[in-house]
């Protein structure tokens, strides 16, 4: 067909039989490599001999600076230029979908997060990709977690004081986030849930105006990411109340969690992970795996994912990755099913 | 207070000045140009890929060469802009109206030499306003919430309006259009998909590049071949490279007032600098007495927003200094390259790490100081690009063109769809609708509903919020002044007669 099409073209541009062979053949040539079934699984002494490509879905922020940094050290590791490709759009849909369909054999992964592979199947009924069928969970890169911060001029010096006030005055209080469906978004409504407390959820685009608007006190409160509230909170223009993982924080040590105040069990933190396609051959998988743990073991690596605001993990191997994903995914069916959130 | 900006200033430029910022301004600044030349490759997607070069730098030199690359891009995007009506980004959408009509009568010369002076005067003056009020002026960009946003926008697309050069049936009708293109996409505020038709690309809008390019950039290129030869006839009668003394008077005033303009609303986190040039250019038209040469090649109409855009690429870093709140996505990556060398932005940067303050601010000014340097000799050779015949030139325009747009989101599909803008923006011309006022309505249109939607919910739904903030009052009351005078009879008839000449 697209051979047909060539051909057509060659004529109506009046190309010569030369050009015309030429582009015929190329398109031969890209249309097999388009079709070609997927290499079997078989172990590839010979991989990478191309440039690996790491997919990522969003641009411009940490995922990208943390793709960046451990692309460099894959690099040095395999011989072989690995290539960041952001490829941002829908909320990470259309990266995890092109990794999830690209063939499995190592030269292509994923940067995947909590909003690919745990809230969009949540809040999207027609995901074109399936988050644990279709990928391999290799290794978790980083994992921050929320911190839920307040205005100062919130009457408000911790977790039980703020349920407080909101029982007293229902409807009064606003929570900011970043965007519908973000983890601050779905943090605050299972606050709502577990305290029976009502506040309004107001979206922005980015979580950059969401704090401005915090900062100025239009809305009282926000579950934010905790490497961009750090500042903040030090000077003293926002007020932190509790971080939202079960394990307290490395950079805010002395702040409460939300398990400890009362709501039980909440653990929720934004993570980001290296994934192929599910059909990756193991020992591929296995190299790329324990490459990244290498990476991420590096000194000046730690550092700089730390200044990120990732907390150190206990979450090593590929198989606990891939545990994690999936309750994880678990996770946030159940939340986003008990809030409604559903876009509709 | 005087004393100590001094002080801090000397600070600054003791650090600007040692030899390895010094260079790192300079390899900014000439990347800068060179992405702001090639159209649609922006500063974005240059700062994300030169990320991982700059970790092994110190914060200081990094963040210079990151701010060089930032306001060069300004820089070099008004130099495609006026040479092949291509506007890069959002700030060079105006340039295009009377810079590209200046390159047509072979004004070309001055009209680039305008843009560098002003852009560097008025990056020389929102420098100093940076070191002067940084902190207060972050205070005032806090006031601006989405109620404040919200009337800021009503007022810049009535003002809009007198954009337009023909009918304003016209231009109101491509203004609509430019906010319904700006609907497609996420809903914000309940997460669902508009007007796309399950396409997933579509499911963040289309780009401003995108639409940019298509309906300046393509459009333009279809109109030239359509007139088959004369497009090589006109650059030609290339007269003269430098500005007349006659131009040198007429452009100091507009500079001036887009430096004033641009500073101010740079600072505005929300997109305030997007209005920047909008605004200066409207501003220029309607109290210019050569007001009626706008749009057919007044001098005034490069050099007022080419200023206010320069302007306000600087002020727009207070917001990122001072409160840690990126006014765009350039800035936001900015942060991110501050986190990783360890420094959190945020009010405090200023007082723990004067250095690196102030470095940068007074980097910033000699950056601006190399733009000029740089970019005079240059526009000789701008201007000899044009006499390559059209018949190669714009083949690699469409080719540069098509990369820039793919290079955005590494998406086929956008090079369709700035094909397809391209065939509207032809459409346009026929039908002789202006596309600034379209791009305006893009523009401004996702943010007015975003902010408008905004205070509604913070005011649970009572929409006079609007009026008894002071700030937001003061913006609808002129708005509403501003319409009363367009529809003035006696006004109207005057404007009229403008439109004949």
């Amino acid at each position: 067909m697209v051979i047909l099409d060539v051909l057509t073209m060659c004529r109506s541009l009046r190309l010569g039989y030369r050009w015309t062979r030429v582009l015929a053949i190329i398109a031969m040539l890209s249309i097999q490599s388009l079709f070609a079934p997927p290499v079997a699984a078989q172990p590839s002494p010979t991989w990478p001999a191309r440039p690996i490509r790491l997919i990522c879905p969003y641009p411009g922020g940490p995922v990208e600076l943390s793709s960046r940094l451990i692309a460099q050290k894959l690099q040095e590791s395999f011989g072989q230029p690995v290539i960041v490709e952001n490829r941002p759009g829908a909320g990470g849909v259309i990266a995890a979908d092109a990794v999830a369909k690209a063939a499995p054999d190592g030269y292509t992964l994923l940067m995947g997060a909590v909003a690919t592979h745990a809230i969009n199947p949540a809040l999207m009924p027609n995901l074109p990709y399936d988050a644990l069928r279709d990928f391999r969970a290799l290794a978790l890169v980083v994992q921050v977690p929320n911190v839920l911060v307040v205005h100062p001029g919130l009457p408000v010096q911790s977790v039980r004081e703020l349920i407080a006030l909101a029982k007293a005055q229902p409807g009064r209080l606003d929570f900011a986030s970043g965007s519908t469906g973000s983890t601050g978004h779905l943090a605050g409504e299972l606050f709502k849930q577990m305290t029976g407390t009502y506040l309004v959820h107001i979206p922005y685009r980015g979580a950059a105006p969401a704090v401005a608007d915090l900062l100025a006190g239009r809305v009282q409160l926000m579950f934010d990411n905790q490497a961009s509230a750090l500042p903040n909170i030090q000077s003293g223009k926002v007020r932190a109340l509790a971080v939202t993982t079960m394990q307290r924080s490395d950079a805010l040590p002395e702040l409460p969690t939300l398990d400890a105040s009362g709501l039980k069990g909440v653990d929720l933190t934004t993570w980001w992970g290296v994934m192929a396609p599910a059909n990756t051959p193991n020992d591929i998988a296995q190299r790329v795996a324990t490459s990244v743990q290498t990476a991420l073991m590096v000194p000046e690596v730690r550092e700089r994912l730390r200044n990120l605001g990732a907390q150190a993990s206990s979450i090593r191997s590929p198989e606990a990755f891939a545990s994690f994903v999936a309750s994880e995914k678990t996770l946030y069916a159940q939340l986003v099913k008990r809030a409604g959130a559903t876009p509709d | 207070m005087d004393a100590s900006l001094i002080s801090n200033l000397a600070l600054g430029f003791g650090v600007a000045f040692e030899w390895v910022n010094l260079l790192y301004c300079l390899i900014g600044v000439i990347l800068g140009t060179l992405i702001g030349v090639l159209p649609g490759i922006g500063p974005v997607a240059t700062i994300a890929m030169l990320l991982p070069i700059t970790f092994t730098l110190s914060p200081v030199a990094a963040l210079i060469m990151l701010a060089g690359i930032y306001y060069g891009a300004q820089y070099g995007g008004s130099t495609s802009a006026i040479l092949v009506n291509l506007p890069g980004e959002s700030s060079s959408v105006v340039t295009c109206l009377d810079g590209y009509q200046m390159a047509r009568q072979g004004r070309a010369g001055p009209a680039l030499f305008t843009a560098a002076v002003g852009s560097f005067f008025a990056g020389c003056l929102a420098t100093l306003v940076v070191a002067m009020f940084a902190p207060p002026l972050a205070e005032v960009a806090l006031k601006f919430g989405p109620a404040e946003y919200f009337s800021l926008m009503v007022l810049g697309l009535v003002a809009a309006v007198v954009l337009a050069h023909g009918s304003l049936v016209k231009a109101i009708a491509m203004v609509i259009l430019g906010l319904l293109l700006g609907l497609i996409g996420t809903d914000v505020n309940s997460g669902v998909l508009r007007f796309a038709f399950g396409v997933s690309e579509l499911a963040d809008g289309i780009g401003f590049v995108t639409v940019a390019m298509g309906v300046f950039g393509t459009a333009e290129i279809v109109t030239n071949l359509e007139m088959k030869d004369e497009r090589e006839v006109f650059t030609g009668k290339v007269t003269h490279l430098w500005p007349t003394k006659e131009d040198f008077k007429r452009i100091w005033k507009p500079i001036l007032r887009g430096t004033v303009l641009g500073s101010a609303l740079g600072i505005l986190p929300g997109g305030g600098a997007l209005l920047a040039s909008f605004g200066a250019y409207t501003l220029e038209k309607k109290i210019s007495k050569y007001g009626h040469e706008f749009g057919k090649g007044a001098i005034e109409g490069v050099a007022a927003p080419e200023a206010a855009n320069n302007a306000g690429a600087q002020t727009s870093f207070i917001p990122l200094l001072t409160l840690g709140i990126p006014s765009n996505a350039v800035m936001a990556l900015m942060i991110g390259a501050m986190m990783i060398q360890g420094i959190a932005p945020g009010p405090q940067v200023m007082n723990e790490k004067p250095q690196l303050f102030w470095g940068m601010i007074a980097s910033m000014w000699i950056g601006n100081a190399m733009l000029v340097i740089l970019n005079l000799p240059l526009i000789g050779m701008w201007i000899k690009l044009l006499t390559v015949p059209y018949r190669i030139l714009f083949p690699s325009i469409l080719l540069f063109m098509s990369i820039g747009v793919f290079s955005l989101s590494n998406q086929p599909f956008d090079v369709l769809l700035m094909m397809m803008m391209g065939l509207l923006g032809y459409v346009f011309v026929k039908l002789e609708c202006e596309a600034a006022p379209l791009m305006l309505g893009f523009i401004l249109g996702p943010l007015m509903e975003e902010n408008l939607r905004r205070a509604m919910l913070l005011s649970r739904g009572d929409p006079i919020v609007f009026l008894t903030k002071p700030i937001s009052g003061t913006f609808l009351v002129l708005s509403v002044l501003l319409i009363v005078i367009l529809a003035l009879p006696s006004l109207r008839k005057k404007r009229e007669e403008a439109f004949q000449e």
